[in-house]
């Protein structure tokens, strides 16, 4: 084997919780090297940490044996470590030339050389199998693959000895996504060492030299692809079966909380249909982009669904919500993936945010002490910690914060919660106390709607769950006859190009 | 990170009360200084002038500081003032109406701009700065028509706002002025349409996966403001007896400076409408005070421009300062 | 703290700026309020009526206010009270308004306040309606007005078209001057092809010259009712090509038209003696103070005219 162009060694990070730990990596020259894990298994954060995104907390990496610790994402590209992150990062507005080389203009007294730019530009163009776009166009008016291999093209411009692509193929074509092949297999030979993330176990197994595997922010695995097969990596993603540690109990009724049938919205969900009973805890898993996030959204009127009934309870009415405020009166609550983005006033008190979807009032006044007194009482059953109801949510931690979005709902008394990553985020005692709080709501007859990329948690609280792909459902499962493996391979499955 | 928490003593109350402390605070220091450097200034004479000339910026900076709290806001203020002022001219030179109608009519013809801005804003979903910066021109084309761009004077007939009252000695137009500023203060913390626009300005997305419709309130307080407008034309009429169509040109300048300075974001979320009144106060104090030392005008500009700007200063060190703490 | 903190700029500049005023008791103040102190007119104005205080400086103590633009009556009407508040013993005004600002001084005259109306005569109508007495010491702006019309009309024949600009129109010295430019062409057989308000400003009076001058290609000079706009009028001119052909006169005689005069881009101004307009205004307050007696008659000032032999 040839010697390591990087060397990682008991690498760390800490966030609010530890997202990495201890991690060891080599790649050696010319290596495509696959970094495979499920879900917040830390893959990203190993990538931004070596792209100059975000600083280790601990630990080493050499590169060509000198020691790498780069200040920031211009320090790594300077010393030949270039990222295509999986969010486009091109300005729309500016041409495709200009995109390429924005950073390092070619000019002249300060006037930008057009000729030498436009000449440059088709040269990274062609490296990357982009010969018919005009070098000259706006970036804008290219597809999502075009604008994925341009900034893949951007990357190669710059001193190139690891490249690190992060899920590069989320949105090609079949097409588009041989052409990458070529060029990654081309760097290759030339000796450019490749980390390529990715869900789709067999891209993988066709392009790269070895994989390692992340879980919990752990090394769980490294193995040459040719000698393992796909059940290997999905059983070594998977891990052990957390023991719960506390027996589940079931709370399911028979009485149907909440029915949907043939739900679709644009290509994010598709004809699905399912059902909620009350006390029902029903989980929803599935790969980011797989279109739980939309249907939880197009449940609620957060988006507006193209078609497709709603049912809530024993209501005659089949309608759509068209507007979260429909939503809230039929009694459906939705706990938000992003609490910073859709579910909190941050500058605001506890006491603004928790009672904003059920403000009590007679004509329009406020009744602030009754504001309180409630507002006080749900915070201390969720035992959520701050100094008073008037603190700034946003000095609170994310357990507490999520605790106060839940505390919103429980005020407005829903009768069917829908949870988009409800646990994200949160340390393991606020994720057991919010664990308890949902039994406690199936114990009183609610409905709950849980999407978790965390297949343990969903396994651990549900009594049923589905698996979405692609928009659509495709595959359910009763608590019992489900195994963490089917589970995932349901859930994979359809990706795989 | 865990779930404990800094421990720090309760804060909100204790910090709204420091934030008014500063601006009353700041007010008398500089009616102290006006005072020192001329023997007139600290008359009741001069105090009472400057609360019979305040009226129309401070309904117009309620106005405005509810909009910026939505997270809006309204460029328009100015010229809606001014078309509100041709309507009163036009209604009782030409059209021989008493003050109490005209009033009502100039009331109802700045809400009606309002509500035009705002259905435009959140039907459209434009920003309202172009929405309203379109209603500045419009209003002002307005004003100019109906008036057919003369000043019209009404004479003795609407001064009756503006005229002194016996004992007290302010006029009613500043007494409606403080009685909006208190409406407005317990509109905004007391009731649920204030609590929705605070909690709108902040962070819409939220509100509305809250279950509430935000459009109506965000209209309402478009109305709202061009209503105030309208109440703001009546009283500058009456103080100047005369209707004129180029009046109050930059005063939403004024008005916006008023609501900085009294701590109002204008990134919507935050703000309060008596300290916005502090806020016009401080303007006016800093004017009249400024016109009695005889101090040059250029001198005059750098001075009230440095204010507002320390004033917004202050505004971003105290969120760092929050948000530290 | 901070309170402190952000007050001290502004006071410290404060501080600077009126450090040296002192008053003794005896001497009566006067309060010259003017219009926008940006214009160089008023500028002017103020400055002359300040060389006149220095020099006079043992006779009375001035105030000199101005508002931040031409047409911001609300805020002139506050500096009357205001001034009426400080407790000066005359007011001299150049009013933005010539009926808006009448009550105000109204307040004035009731307060023992000798006013003296300056620049823009107040409207007599409205004088009368508030029972005023008011007196008007100023130049005849129609008069002068006559005057760079006549001598315009000797560099024209009859029958030939002119466009005049005029200013702000409820102004009633834009009234006035226009008037004057009326009389002197109807008299000399000229025909105003066009009359437009460019409210006084150089910009706008460039982009109704360059209009008018596209529609009305036979009109051979343009009146402008002030200078500012006989410079906006010129760049049009220039603009269109046509220098040389269409002759402009204007009204103030500013600096920046002098030299235009002299260059012969510009035919004639008229000269209100500006710097001396408010001094007349002093004078004739402070003999008011010291005779009570004395009638409030109006008080008229020279205008002359200007061209580029009068300038050499």
């Amino acid at each position: 084997m040839k010697p390591p162009i990087v060397s990682v060694r008991g690498l760390s990070k800490d966030y609010a919780v530890r997202v990495l730990d201890g991690v060891d990596l080599d790649l050696a020259a010319g290596e495509i090297h696959a970094l495979i894990g499920a879900n917040g298994a830390g893959k990203s954060t190993l990538c931004r940490i070596l792209a100059g995104l975000t600083p280790a907390s601990k630990g080493e990496i050499t590169l060509m044996g000198d020691d790498f610790r780069p200040s920031d994402k211009r320090d790594a590209e300077d010393r030949g470590v270039q990222i295509v992150q999986q969010e486009l990062n091109l300005l729309p507005s500016l041409t495709v030339a200009e995109n390429l080389f924005l950073n390092h203009f070619p000019h002249r007294y300060g006037w930008i050389d057009y000729q030498k730019l436009h000449a440059d530009a088709e040269v990274a163009l062609q490296r990357v199998g982009l010969q018919a776009v005009n070098p000259r166009t706006p970036t804008g008016t290219l597809g999502v693959g075009s604008r994925q291999l341009v900034e893949i093209a951007a990357a190669l411009v710059r001193d190139c000895q690891l490249l690190i692509l992060d899920e590069p193929t989320a949105a090609l074509t079949p097409v588009e996504i041989s052409r990458l092949f070529d060029c990654v297999r081309e760097l290759s030979e030339a000796g450019v060492s490749i980390l390529y993330v990715s869900h789709r176990l067999e891209e993988i197994r066709t392009l790269c030299d070895r994989f390692i595997v992340l879980r919990d922010g752990r090394k769980v695995g490294s193995r040459n692809t040719v000698d393992s097969s796909s059940e290997e990596m999905v059983a070594l993603m998977a891990g052990e079966a957390v023991t719960a540690s506390k027996p589940f109990q079931s709370h399911r009724q028979n009485r149907v909380a909440l029915r949907v049938e043939d739900l679709c919205r644009g290509n994010q969900v598709r004809n699905v249909s399912l059902e909620v009973k009350c006390g029902e805890r029903l989980g929803i898993a599935g790969l980011v982009g797989a279109g739980r996030t939309e249907l939880l959204r197009a449940i609620f009127g957060a988006d507006r669904a193209d078609s497709g009934t709603i049912r809530l309870g024993d209501d005659a009415s089949i309608e759509r919500c068209s507007h979260p405020r429909q939503a809230v009166r039929r009694g459906l609550a939705l706990v938000t993936e992003d609490r910073k983005q859709d579910g909190l006033l941050l500058p605001h008190s506890v006491r603004i945010n928790a009672s904003l979807a059920r403000l009590t009032h007679s004509l329009g006044w406020i009744d602030r002490r009754g504001e309180v007194a409630r507002v006080e009482a749900r915070c201390r059953t969720l035992e959520t910690r701050f100094h008073s109801v008037e603190q700034p949510v946003e000095e609170l931690s994310g357990g507490n914060q999520q605790k106060v979005v839940l505390v919103k709902w429980l005020e407005s008394d829903a009768d069917v919660f829908l949870l988009d990553e409800p646990t994200r985020g949160i340390d393991v005692t606020a994720r057991q106390q919010i664990d308890r709080l949902f039994e406690d709501l199936a114990r009183r007859g609610k409905a709950l709607l849980i999407v978790s990329s965390d297949l343990d948690e969903l396994m651990q609280l549900c009594d049923s769950i589905v698996a979405m792909a692609e928009g659509r459902v495709v595959a359910r499962f009763q608590r019992g006859s489900w195994s963490r493996q089917s589970v995932m391979e349901a859930a994979f499955g359809d990706t795989s190009p | 990170m865990s779930d404990h928490l800094p421990t720090r003593p309760a804060p909100s109350v204790g910090r709204v009360l420091a934030e008014r402390a500063g601006l009353a605070g700041a007010l008398l220091l500089l009616i102290l200084v006006f005072g020192s450097l001329s023997s007139s200034f600290l008359s009741t004479r001069t105090l009472v002038s400057i609360a019979n000339q305040i009226p129309d910026l401070t309904v117009i900076a309620v106005g405005l500081t509810l909009v910026l709290i939505s997270g809006g806001i309204d460029l328009s203020v100015g010229s809606v003032l001014a078309l509100c002022s041709a309507v009163v001219g036009v209604m009782m030179v030409d059209a021989g109406l008493s003050i109490g109608s005209a009033a009502v009519i100039a009331l109802a013809a700045g809400a009606i701009c309002g509500l035009v801005s705002g259905s435009i804003t959140v039907l459209a979903g434009l920003p309202s700065f172009i929405v309203t910066l379109g209603m500045l021109e419009v209003a002002r084309g307005g004003a100019y028509l109906i008036t057919d761009s003369q000043t019209k004077y009404i004479g003795s007939s609407v001064e009756m706002m503006a005229a002194s009252l016996p004992i007290l000695r302010v006029s009613p137009s500043f007494l409606v002025a403080v009685a909006v500023v208190v409406l407005a203060q317990v509109l905004l913390t007391r009731t649920v349409f204030g609590r929705y626009l605070i909690a709108i300005g902040t962070n819409e997305n939220a509100v509305r996966m809250s279950g509430i419709d935000t459009r109506p309130y965000r209209m309402a307080v478009f109305v709202i403001s061009g209503a105030l407008c309208g109440l703001g034309a009546v009283m500058q009429t009456s103080r100047l007896a005369t209707a004129d169509p180029n009046a109050a040109i930059g005063l939403e300048l004024s008005a916006i400076a008023a609501a900085v300075i009294g701590g109002t974001s204008l990134m919507g979320g935050r703000g309060s409408v008596v300290n916005t009144f502090f806020g016009v106060l401080i303007i006016a104090v800093l004017q009249t005070g400024l016109a009695s030392v005889g101090a040059s005008e250029p001198i005059k500009r750098v001075i009230t421009g440095s204010v507002i700007v320390v004033a917004a200063l202050l505004d971003v060190w105290r969120s760092h300062w929050q948000s530290r703490t | 703290m901070s309170c402190l903190r952000w007050l001290a700029l502004p006071t410290l500049l404060l501080l600077a700026s009126c450090g040296g005023e002192e008053s003794g008791p005896a001497k009566p103040q006067v309060a010259l309020i003017m219009k926008s102190l940006a214009n160089e007119f008023f500028s002017t104005m103020a400055a002359g009526a300040e060389r006149h205080q220095a020099e006079n400086s043992r006779r009375y103590d001035l105030i000199v206010n101005g508002i931040k633009d031409e047409r911001d009556l609300s805020r002139q009407v506050a500096l009357v009270d205001e001034m009426i508040a400080r407790g000066v013993q005359a007011i001299v005004i150049a009013p933005a308004d010539s009926k808006a600002l009448a009550p105000a001084l109204g307040r004035a005259s009731e307060a023992g306040i000798v006013v003296i109306n300056i620049d823009n005569k107040l409207d007599i109508q409205v004088l009368e309606q508030e029972g005023l007495a008011i007196p008007f010491v100023g130049p005849d702006n129609r008069a002068g007005a006559r005057k760079v019309g006549d001598h315009l009309a000797q560099a024209l024949e009859s029958g030939m078209q002119v466009i005049v600009l005029e200013g702000t129109r409820s102004s009633f010295n834009a009234q006035q001057r226009r008037l004057g430019f009326e009389d002197a062409m109807r008299d000399a057989g000229i025909v105003i092809a066009d009359s437009q308000s460019a409210n006084w400003e150089m910009a706008q009076a460039n982009t109704f010259t360059t209009s008018m001058l596209a529609e009305y290609p036979q009109a051979r000079a343009v009146l402008a009712s002030n200078d500012s706009m006989a410079l906006g009028a010129l760049a049009a001119v220039k603009a269109a090509g046509r220098e040389g052909e269409v002759t402009i006169v204007g009204f103030d005689n500013i600096t920046a038209v002098q030299a235009a005069i002299r260059e012969g881009r510009i035919l004639a101004t008229a000269d209100q003696h500006a710097d001396q307009l408010a001094t007349f205004g002093i004078d004739y307050a402070l003999k008011l103070l010291a005779d009570s007696n004395q009638t409030l008659d109006d008080l008229e000032t020279p205008v002359d005219l200007i061209t580029a032999s009068s300038l050499d």
